[in-house]
Parts: C-alpha cells; structure tokens; sequence
C-alpha cells in the first residue's frame, strides 16, 4: 500500500513556522493536489516526504512504514522538480538509466537498457537517448525528468510544479498527458502547485495551503462549491470571488442587509448563525437580472472581453464593486450604464466576517 | 593610410598596445630564453664577454650531465610525491568543501573563515614546528611525510576553490540524486564532482605548482638522496666555490617542461560551461 500519512508534522525556520501541525492522508492511487501561494506551506510538505528538509515535529509514513527520520536515498519515491533537475553531463538515456543504477545489487546492462528504452518510447522520447540535456527544448526536457522518475516504477510520485516552465499551450497539453500517465501507472501522485486551475482539472483531491496551515481537503468540485473559509473562496477560482460584509436578519428565511443593498438568501440552515457576515459570491454566479424585483442596481465600471467570456466590473449601491463573469453572446452593457444584477441563490457563500470561517 | 581620422586613431591605438604587449612578453620571457639558450651552450661560452643571445655552438653535455646525476631519480620522486599530494588534496578538499558548502551545522561559518586565514600563514614560519613533528613520528626525510605536509599546506585552498564552485551548482540535481536512491557521498561522487571538473582541475594545478616547485619544505625535511625532490636537486648545482650554469640551467628547464605540458593539456577544462541545460534558468 503506498499511501502517505502525515500526522502533527511541524516544520519551523527559526522563529518563522513553515508549516504548522499537518494532518493530511493521501490514499493508494490518489492524485492529491497541493495547492497554495508561495510561502504556504505546499513546497514544505512535499519536501519534508521526500526527505530533503527534516520535520522538527510529527511523523511521516509511506504505507505502514514511518519515513519521518529516513534520508531521501531510503525512501522509495520519485520526484520531478520545476527545473527538471536533469543531470547535465549524462546523455538523456543515461540521465533515465540512472535511477536504476543506485539499485543494489546493480541490475545488469541489457536490463537497464530495456527498461530505457521502454520509458523512453512511452513518452515518445526514443529518439533523443543519445543527446544531452542541453542539446533538448524545454518540454523535451520535462519528459526526460518524468521518464526519470517513471523508470524506477516508485510507489509515491512527487511532482513540483512541473508545468510552470513550459508556455501555455505546452503546459495544457502537458497537463493532459499527465492526467493519462496517471491512468496507466496508478500509481500515488503528490503534486505541488499554484496554478489553481492545474490543481483542479488534474487531481482526485486539493489540498489548499495558506500560511503553512492546511485549510481544506477535498474534491475540486467541492472546493470550488463549498469553500471552508474566504481564503479557499477566493485563492479557488479563475477570478477573484466578490465579498461582501453586511449582517444577517430573520431566523428562517436570511435576509443580508449592507448598507442600501438587501438580499434575500431564502431558507436557510446556519451551523452558527451570526449577525455581521462576509458574503462571498463568485463572478460567474453574478448575473443580470430580468426585472428590478428580484435584483440590485448596479452601476457598469468596465467591461473586459476577453472572446468566449465578458468580464464586467460594477459598482453596487453599497459602494461595493463586485465582477460579473458572463457570455458575450448573451449579454451586452455599456460603461456607465446602469444595470440590475441578481446573485445565483445557490452559489451564495456566508462566512463569520471577523474568522472568515464558513457558517454553512 | 586612410585618412579618416576615426581609423588612424584606432590604428594608434593597436599599434600602441602590440608595442605595450611585446614589452611585457619580453620582460616575462627574456630571462627564460636566455636560460633554456645558455643551456645548450659548453661550458666556456655560457659567461662569454659580450654576450651572445643564440648559441654559436649547440650541446646537450649539461642535460647528460643532470640525467647522469640521478635527475631522473629525483624527478621520479617530484612526480611521485605532486601526483599523490593532489589525489589526497582533492579527495580530502572536495569532502570537506562540499559538507561545508551543503550542510548545514553549528560553526560552519567559523570553519570556513578559519580555512581562508590558515592560507594567510607563511609556510616558513612553520617549518621549525613541522620538523619536529615529523621526526617525533618518524616521517622525516620519507615521501609519506612530504605528502602529508603538501596536502596539508594546501587544502585550505583547495577547499576554498571547491566551496566557492559547489555553491555554483544548482542544488535540485544534487536533491534528484538523493532521491534517485544515491547517498551524499554516491551524489559526490556520480552528479558533483563530474559538473566540478573546471574547478578540480584548476585546484590540481595549484597543487601541482606548489609540490612540483617546493624548495624549502623539501630541502628542510629531507636529506637522503632517494627522497630528494628535484628542486632540491637543482640547488645541488649551486657549489661552495661556485656555480655550476651549466647543468643549473639544463636542470631549470627540465623542470618548467612538464608543468607547461600539463598547462597546455588541461588548458580547455577552464572553459566553464559544463553545468548548461540540465537545468532551465
């Protein structure tokens, strides 16, 4: 079983805490997502299982086996670093043989050289065994380093943020073979990134990080629709979630109240119902509405098209300026036009404003 | 000439430098090819009035002469004892450069400031030190005991030279090593040091110079002839009553011969660049 575990695992620099008390299983197979800003706490932990920092606190375990104290060379795992990290003075075939070579006893030559070339021809590489790393662009590159890491058939892959050299049409297409390479090996994949959209087409799970803590586990689709706190909602998501403050009145049916602005939320049950309350709204849950009834008034800033999407920037008579992420084709607003919105009641997210924990 | 006043004040210019240039490779040169000339002259013409700059009459009598002297004994012996000086130096150096360039331990800091100011004390002030040393543990007047004292002269510049290089290397090839399934010393030895080669070998030649030319440690620490060292060997020529130019010079020559070869040899391993597209800047 090659599943990860960390339990209470600490990493402190100095006065300054990497990563504060993880707690975090990742299943046999698994894809798990770590995802964060720089300094959350994500690079921390996949180093910290592949044993090139040391953790002041807590275990680490592979399957029933504790690695917490083991050096990297013991503990069975594969990794591909942003840079790739390929060894310059070996060819590329030599760069994949040299996993296997570390292997004690040594396996023989033609052994080695079948499963090169076995690799090889997967990532449809074989036609670059016999030249340097130099002499190879930047995705080829990125292969050689997978290939690297795939030869030695590892029970846990660790993936730091693989794609982020590549350009954007490369890193699409490469986030696909990724997800298929998955498939046919099957085997545990850690894979560290910032990009969220990364994390959420390619994962069975994210793992969100801010500030070395681990906010929240879950599916992409879960994230994405019920974020545990305002960091989640908004770090998840091509744009950036609206929040608004207000407070909450009635005890069955929610009305939101900031300033002019009043939102009827309908039914709902509140773990801990509070008065003063962040509401988080997605831009793509903001929409015009068709009568001045059921919406607010809104007043049109600035329009972004950017072609299959129209990214509108509004004032709301709170003062609040929230994005309204919708289709061209559907809609069209003027700057200084003045429009009613109408937030989807469904997509609607309310946190405790001072914790900016979620109360759903 | 071209008149433009442009191109004549560039030709000025390159004219001024060859003159500059050749002043300098002549002062550099001069006394050397003065020397290796002189030593194939006879005896009689080495000192002549006035002097003459190229031989009238050539002769080999003063390199037979070194040979016949056991030269090829004592140049054994520079050979032997240079060769494994660097070996340990660099073994030694690049174990001790790489923990400090890559570990993180209490005193680190302490340790490599301590290595530079070492290199700061003369090595004549230590000789009487040494000395005794070496005879309390019976290595006086032994190739082991030149060796040890070679290697310890200069490691604190071999470690210098190496730290200074490792910390050029970009650490994540060095982390997939580890990871590849390779212990520190297996990524020292299979990813570090082959990306080092520049730097090891322009610390072999330091070593090499020093252990190749060192007078004054030798003559002080050894006395038998099937120890002695070359340089030593060529002060054999300055007598009591006088000196011998002759087989002086011849003995000169042969010395400087082999360190140029190696120079010549080794000379594209400075041109850097090994340590391009593994990883992307």
């Amino acid at each position: 079983m090659s599943t990860v575990t960390f339990r209470n695992v600490s990493k402190r620099y100095g006065a300054i805490t990497a990563l504060d008390d993880l707690d975090l299983e990742i299943g046999d197979g698994e894809f798990v997502s770590l995802l964060g800003p720089s300094g959350s706490g994500k690079s921390t932990t996949l180093n910290l299982l592949a044993g090139l920092i040391s953790a002041n606190s807590g275990t680490i375990h592979i399957g029933e086996r504790e690695i917490t104290h083991l050096p990297p060379e013991q503990r069975d795992l594969a990794m591909v670093f942003q840079n790739y990290a390929l060894y310059p003075h070996m060819t590329v075939a030599e760069n994949i043989a040299f996993p296997l070579e570390a292997r004690k006893p040594r396996p023989d030559k033609d052994v080695i050289s079948r499963s090169v070339e076995r690799v090889a021809e997967t990532l449809s590489i074989g036609n670059l065994l016999a030249r340097y790393p130099k002499e190879i662009s930047g995705g080829q590159q990125q292969r050689v380093a997978l290939g690297r890491a795939m030869v030695r058939d590892p029970r846990v892959f660790l993936l730091d943020e693989p794609l982020s050299n590549l350009d954007a049409r490369l890193r699409v297409r490469m986030r696909r073979d990724l997800k298929e390479l998955h498939r046919q090996l099957g085997s545990t994949i850690v894979y560290v990134t910032h990009d969220q959209s990364e994390a959420m087409t390619l994962s069975d799970r994210v793992a969100v990080f801010a500030q070395g803590r681990l906010q929240q586990v879950a599916p992409p689709r879960e994230i994405y629709d019920n974020p545990v706190n305002t960091f989640v909602a908004n770090f998840v998501g091509d744009r950036e979630t609206n929040f608004l403050d207000g407070v909450l009145e009635g005890d069955d049916y929610l009305t939101f109240h900031s300033g002019p602005v009043a939102l009827k939320l309908g039914k709902r049950q509140l773990k801990n119902a509070r008065q003063k309350v962040t509401l988080g709204v997605r831009p793509e849950a903001v929409a015009i509405a068709s009568s001045a009834t059921d919406g607010m008034r809104a007043e049109v800033i600035l329009t972004e098209l950017a072609g299959a999407e129209l990214f509108v920037y509004l004032r709301l008579a709170s003062g609040d300026e929230i994005g309204m992420r919708c289709d061209p084709r559907e809609v069209s607003v003027a700057t200084g036009e003045t429009v009613n919105v109408r937030f989807d009641p469904r997509q609607i997210h309310l946190f405790d404003q001072e914790s900016g924990q979620t109360l759903a | 000439m071209n008149d433009n006043p442009y191109l004549r004040h560039a030709f000025r210019r390159a004219a001024l430098r060859t003159v500059v240039n050749a002043g300098i490779v002549f002062f550099a040169l001069a006394p050397i090819a003065w020397g290796v000339l002189s030593s194939l002259k006879p005896t009689n013409q080495i000192l002549e009035v006035p002097p003459r700059f190229i031989p009238q009459d050539v002769t080999l009598e003063h390199y037979e002469r070194v040979i016949g002297d056991k030269g090829l004994l004592f140049l054994g012996n520079s050979a032997l004892i240079s060769a494994i000086t660097i070996v340990c130096a660099l073994a030694i150096g690049s174990i001790a450069a790489y923990a400090i360039a890559r570990y993180e331990f209490p005193g680190r800091k302490v340790l490599m400031v301590f290595t530079i100011g070492v290199m700061s004390i003369p090595i004549a002030s230590l000789l009487i030190p040494t000395f005794t040393l070496l005879s309390v543990v019976g290595l006086i007047n032994t190739h082991v005991g030149l060796i040890l004292l070679y290697t310890a002269y200069q490691l604190p510049i071999v470690i210098w030279m190496l730290y200074g290089y490792f910390l050029s290397l970009p650490v994540e090839v060095e982390h997939a090593a580890r990871i590849d399934g390779y212990t520190a010393l297996g990524t020292l030895r299979r990813v570090v040091l082959p990306l080092s080669k520049p730097a090891l070998v322009a610390a072999a030649l330091f070593v090499l110079v020093f252990a190749w030319n060192d007078f004054v440690v030798a003559v002080t620490m050894t006395s038998s002839e099937s120890v002695r060292t070359f340089p030593v060997a060529v002060y054999f020529y300055l007598g009591f009553y006088g000196r011998e130019w002759g087989p002086l010079l011849a003995a000169a020559v042969i010395s400087i011969i082999p360190i140029i070869l190696i120079f010549i040899v080794l000379q594209r391993y400075f041109i850097s660049g090994l340590t391009g597209g593994g990883v992307k800047g």
